[in-house]
C-alpha cells in the first residue's frame, strides 16, 4: 500500500515542481522551505514561492537505465539525469519521458546532454490498481521535439465583451500514433491517462488565454476513462494548475468532474460562460477539459469493434467576458435516455448497441441539436462558416453533416478523427480547436456535440479580432500535433500495452 | 593517551549468499571468532555497538539489540548505527571518555533474503525525488562518471582509455580476492567480461563495474590502549576516526565529480592523527562502483583531483598488486574490495577493518603487502553510507 498523506505531500510540491528563492541572497531550493541555508534565520518569511512547472530545463547529465526499480518496469529503458533551472541556480533529477527506446539502441549521452527540457506531468510509477495513482512532473520531455516551449506571460485584458465566450484554448496528445486503413489514433505514452491528458490541456489553455490562473474560479473535467470511479480529475487539475487563489495548501476554486459519455466536458460550456456573466459571482474565467485515453476492448472481444477508432487526448476552453475570441451566442440540448453505449461500474471496457448507435442515437440527436439550433437563430447552413460535430469515426460526422446540409468546406477542417482517434470527451473540443485555429474574425461556428446516453449540445460562436492576435501566443496547436516530425508510429501490440498503461 | 582506543581481535563471516542461515546466525559467528581470538570473556563486554542498514526491511527485524542479547545473554547497553564505521566511532569516543573498556563493535546484513526488492530497498538510502523520477542504484556512479568526463574534458581517444581504467580496477578486486578466503567471489575476471557486460546493457557501467548484494557480518573488539596489551601481543590502534555527512540530493550538491563528506572526514581524520595523505600506505575504499574507487582516490588526497583515472591506467599497464600515485606505492582493497569481496551494507565496513587489521598485522598470509620488506604501518578506512551523503574515515596503525 502506498501511504496517502505522503502522496498527499508528495504530489502537492512534485506535481507542479513547487520550488523557492531566498529573498536575501538569491539561492533557489526546489520544494518549499521557510528559511535559506545559507541567511538562516533573518530569512525567514522572505522566501518567495517559484513554480518550475512553466519554465524550461536543461539536461545537464544523464544516463540509461535498462533495469529500473520494481515500481518504474513497464516504462523499459529510459533516459535518466540531473536537470537544472535558471542557469544551474537549482537542479533537480529526472527522466526523459515519451522515448520508445529499442532493446540493443546506442544513447549516444553527449547528444542529448546540454538541450533543452520541458516538464510534463506525468504518471511516477506502477502501483495496484487499487491504490492512489501516484504522479509528478520530474519526468520531460526534449524542448526540440513534439512539444516545443510555450511561454507562460499574464497578459491584462484589454477589453471587455458583452457576451461571455471563449478566452483561450489547448488541444493535448501524445507523440505516438497507431496508422491502420489510413487512420491514424493518438497512443498515450505508457504514463499517461487521462488525468495527465486533462492537466496538460490546461496548462496550454491558460499559456494561451494569458489570464492568471489564480483568476479561475471553477474548473470542470469530462471524462470517461478516469482511472478512478470515486476521485475527481478536476481536483487534481486544481492543484497542479493552481487555479484559483492559494488558501493555505487549498485551492479557492470549484472543481467538478462531469460525464456524460463525449459530452460530459462540451455540455458544461454553457455553464461554465454563465457563471462568469454572473454579476455576483466574483468569477473571472472558468475553465473547461474534456480529456479521455479512450476505452476499447482489445479486437475479437465484446466491444472490440471500438478499437478500432479509439484516440487519447484532450482539450481545455476557459472561458470569460474578457479578451474572449469566440463570444457564445446560444445553445439548445436535447436528451433522451438511449442505451446506446456504456460501461458499468468496475468493467474495464465500454459496450455498445451495433447499429442501435446511429440512427436513433446519434444522427437523431446531433440533427435535432442542430437544427433547433439555426431554428432559434433563423439560420440556414449556409449562413454558417464552420460546422463542428461529434466524430466517433470518420463516416458519422461527415454523413450528418451533408444530411443537415453542410458543404465540405464547411466541416472539413473540423474532422480530426483521422489524426487523433475518437478522444471521447475530447472529440468534439478538438474539433472546435482545429476551427478555431484557422478561423477568421466574425466567423460563426456551429459546434454539436453528442454524448451517448444520449444527448446532444450545439452552440452557436461567433469570433472575434483577438482570436487571430491571440494565435501566435500557441506553439503547439492541432497543425503542429499532426504534422509533427517527432510522431513516432506504434503496432498494435504496443499500442494496447500503452494504453493500458503502468 | 592512555584510553585511546585500540582493536584487539576481529572476526567475520564469509560474504555471499547465506541462503540458510539466519541473521544472528552470521553474528554468531563473526562474534565468536572475535572474541575467541583475544580470549574475551563475555562478563568483561561493557558495552555492544551494532550496526545494520537493512534488517528491518529484508527480516523484520527491527531490534537487533534484543537478539545479540539473547544470543550473548548479556544486558549491557547495546546500540545500532548503519555501518560498522558509525559504530566504532561512537565506540572509540566511548572509550576515550573512559565510559567503557571494552566493547564490541559488530555490523550485519541479509540481503539476499529479499533478493527481488532489495534494489528498490536501497533506493532508501537516495533522495525520495530521485526515487520518484526514475533513479536506480546505479544509474548515480554513471552520472558521477559523465560529470567527471565533462569537468576534466576526457574526449576522444581518452574516454576509452578512462572505460579501459575503470574495467581494471574491477579486474583487480577480483584479482585481490581470490586471496581472501572469506571474499563472495574467486573468480578471476577479464577486461574483456567487463567490458562486454558494458556492452550488453548498452550502458556506461556494466554487472562487472558494481558490488554485488551480499549477506554477512563481521565483528571487533575494541579496548583502551592501557588494556589492549593484556588482551594481544599486536593491538592496532585507531589513530584517527571522523565523519561528514552531505545533502542526500545528489543532483543540489555543488559538486558532482566527487564527495565533500569524504574530503571533510578525511581532513579531520589526518588532522587527529596527525598525518598527511602521503603517509597513509594502505587503504580500503568504498568501492560501490569501479567509478567510486576512481572517485575516493581523489576525496582521500591519495590522487589529484582529476588524475586517479591516469594514475589507475598506468599502475594497472602491468599491474604489481599497488597504485602509483605521486611516486608512491598505494595499495588499495587488498581483500578484493566491495565489488569482489562483497557488500553487505550494514557489516561491509567490518570487512575493511578486518583487512587493514590483517594486514598491520602481517597476518594477511597469501595478500599480505609489504613494502621494503616490512608490513604496512598506517592505513585507512573509507566507508560510505548513501551517495556520498554520510563518510567515515578511519585511521588505523600498529603504533
Amino acid at each position: 500500500m502506498s501511504s496517502e498523506p505522503i502522496e498527499r505531500r508528495v504530489s502537492y510540491i512534485g506535481d507542479c515542481l513547487r520550488a523557492c528563492q531566498c529573498g536575501i541572497c538569491g539561492k533557489e531550493y526546489f520544494e518549499v522551505r521557510d528559511y535559506c541555508g545559507i541567511c538562516g534565520r533573518k530569512s525567514l518569511g522572505k522566501m518567495r514561492n517559484i513554480s518550475l512547472f512553466y519554465d524550461k530545463g536543461k539536461l545537464e547529465l544523464c544516463t540509461l537505465i535498462t533495469e529500473p526499480t520494481n515500481k518504474f518496469r513497464k516504462l523499459g529503458s529510459y533516459i535518466y539525469g540531473i536537470v537544472s533551472f535558471h542557469n544551474g541556480k537549482i537542479k533537480v533529477p529526472g527522466r526523459i519521458t515519451d522515448q520508445i527506446l529499442k532493446k540493443d539502441e546506442i544513447v549516444d549521452f553527449s547528444k542529448i546532454e546540454g538541450r533543452e527540457v520541458i516538464p510534463r506531468f506525468r504518471r511516477r510509477y506502477s502501483v495496484g490498481a487499487s491504490e492512489v495513482i501516484p504522479t509528478i512532473s520530474l519526468a520531460f520531455t526534449l524542448a526540440d521535439e513534439y512539444y516545443p516551449y510555450q511561454e507562460y506571460k499574464i497578459i491584462a485584458p484589454s477589453k471587455e465583451y458583452k457576451l461571455p465566450g471563449i478566452v483561450g484554448y489547448g488541444v493535448y496528445t501524445s507523440r505516438f500514433r497507431i496508422k491502420e486503413n489510413r487512420i491514424e489514433r493518438a497512443v498515450p505514452f505508457i504514463d499517461e491517462d487521462s488525468i495527465t491528458a486533462a492537466v496538460e490541456a490546461g496548462k496550454f489553455a491558460l499559456i494561451h488565454s494569458a489570464i492568471d490562473s489564480a483568476s479561475i474560479g471553477k474548473v470542470y473535467v469530462g471524462s470517461e476513462s478516469n482511472p478512478y470511479s470515486v476521485k475527481p480529475i478536476a481536483s487534481k487539475v486544481a492543484q497542479v494548475l493552481r487555479l484559483g487563489e492559494e488558501v493555505e495548501d487549498m485551492q479557492a476554486v470549484d472543481a467538478v468532474d462531469t460525464e456524460f459519455a463525449c459530452k460530459a466536458a462540451s455540455s458544461m460550456f454553457k455553464d461554465a460562460a454563465s457563471l462568469v456573466n454572473y454579476p455576483e459571482s466574483g468569477i473571472q474565467y472558468t475553465m473547461v477539459i474534456g480529456a479521455d485515453n479512450s476505452q476499447a476492448a482489445p479486437r475479437g472481444c465484446p466491444g472490440g469493434e471500438l478499437d478500432a477508432f479509439v484516440g487519447f487526448g484532450g482539450a481545455a476552453y476557459i472561458f470569460g467576458k474578457a479578451d474572449v475570441i469566440a463570444e457564445i451566442e446560444g445553445w439548445y440540448s436535447v436528451t433522451s435516455d438511449t442505451p446506446d453505449f456504456w460501461r458499468r461500474d468496475g468493467q474495464p471496457f465500454p459496450l455498445h448497441g451495433g447499429r442501435f448507435t446511429g440512427d436513433p442515437a446519434y444522427f437523431k440527436h446531433v440533427k435535432k441539436a442542430t437544427t433547433k439550433l439555426m431554428e432559434k437563430f433563423n439560420l440556414k447552413p449556409e449562413d454558417i462558416d464552420y460546422f463542428v460535430t461529434h466524430q466517433p469515426n470518420p463516416s458519422f460526422p461527415v454523413k450528418v453533416a451533408k444530411q443537415l446540409g453542410f458543404k465540405e468546406d464547411q466541416y472539413s477542417i473540423s474532422l480530426q478523427v483521422n489524426k487523433f482517434g475518437n478522444t471521447y470527451s475530447g472529440c468534439s473540443l478538438i474539433g472546435l480547436a482545429a476551427v478555431l485555429d484557422v478561423a477568421q474574425p466574425d466567423n460563426r461556428i456551429l459546434v454539436t456535440s453528442y454524448g451517448s446516453g444520449a444527448g446532444s449540445d450545439s452552440y452557436l460562436l461567433r469570433t472575434t479580432n483577438q482570436l487571430v492576435e491571440k494565435r501566435k501566443r500557441q506553439k503547439i496547436n492541432i497543425k503542429s500535433q499532426t504534422e509533427n516530425p517527432f510522431i513516432e508510429f506504434v503496432d498494435y501490440t504496443t499500442y494496447r500495452r500503452l494504453k493500458l498503461g503502468m | 593517551m592512555q584510553n585511546n582506543p585500540a582493536i584487539v581481535s576481529v572476526g567475520r563471516t564469509k560474504f555471499g549468499e547465506h541462503y540458510g542461515k539466519k541473521p544472528e546466525k552470521l553474528m554468531e559467528e563473526a562474534w565468536l571468532v572475535a572474541s575467541n581470538e583475544c580470549n574475551l570473556e563475555r562478563k568483561n563486554l561493557e558495552a555492544c555497538y551494532l550496526s545494520d542498514c537493512f534488517l528491518p526491511i529484508t527480516n523484520k527485524l527491527g531490534l537487533e539489540e534484543g537478539f545479540l542479547s539473547e544470543l550473548t545473554q548479556l544486558h549491557v547497553p547495546m546500540e545500532v548505527t548503519s555501518s560498522v564505521s558509525a559504530a566504532l566511532l561512537a565506540a572509540c569516543n566511548a572509550i576515550k571518555a573512559g565510559t567503557y573498556d571494552t566493547v564490541l563493535v559488530g555490523g550485519i546484513e541479509k540481503m539476499t533474503d529479499r533478493w527481488d526488492k532489495i534494489r528498490d530497498d536501497l533506493m532508501l538510502l537516495e533522495d525520495p525525488w530521485s526515487y520518484y523520477a526514475g533513479c536506480t542504484p546505479e544509474a548515480n556512479h554513471e552520472l558521477m562518471l559523465r560529470a567527471y568526463m565533462k569537468k576534466y574534458r576526457i574526449t576522444g581517444d581518452d574516454v576509452e582509455k578512462l572505460n579501459l581504467a575503470l574495467a581494471k580496477v574491477s579486474v583487480k578486486n577480483h584479482a585481490h580476492a581470490l586471496k581472501n578466503k572469506f571474499a563472495q567471489f574467486h573468480r578471476r575476471i577479464t577486461i574483456k567480461q567487463v567490458l562486454s557486460a558494458r556492452k550488453n546493457a548498452g550502458k556506461p557501467l556494466g554487472l562487472y563495474d558494481f558490488a554485488p548484494i551480499s549477506d554477512g557480518a563481521s565483528a571487533l573488539i575494541l579496548t583502551s590502549a592501557n588494556l589492549a596489551k593484556k588482551m594481544t601481543d599486536h593491538p592496532i590502534y585507531v589513530l584517527g576516526g571522523s565523519s561528514a555527512t552531505d545533502f542526500l540530493t545528489f543532483p543540489s550538491r555543488e559538486d558532482l565529480t566527487g564527495f565533500s563528506a569524504t574530503r571533510n572526514a578525511m581532513r579531520k581524520a589526518l588532522k587527529m592523527a596527525n598525518l598527511s595523505p602521503l603517509d597513509i600506505q594502505l587503504a580500503e575504499v568504498y568501492d560501490q562502483s569501479t567509478v567510486m574507487e576512481l572517485i575516493s582516490l581523489e576525496d582521500l588526497g591519495l590522487c589529484e583531483k582529476g588524475t586517479a583515472w591516469s594514475c589507475i591506467r598506468g599502475s594497472c599497464e602491468d599491474y604489481d598488486g599497488y597504485y602509483e600515485s605521486r611516486g608512491k606505492k598505494i595499495f588499495v582493497n587488498m581483500n578484493g574490495g566491495l565489488k569482489a569481496d562483497g557488500n553487505p551494507i550494514g557489516a561491509t565496513g567490518g570487512a575493511q577493518i578486518f583487512e587493514m587489521f590483517k594486514q598491520l598485522r602481517n597476518e594477511a598470509d597469501e595478500s599480505q603487502v609489504l613494502l621494503n620488506e616490512n608490513p604496512p604501518k598506517i592505513g585507512c578506512i573509507q566507508e560510505l553510507e548513501g551517495f556520498g551523503t554520510k563518510a567515515y574515515i578511519t585511521i588505523l596503525g600498529d603504533k
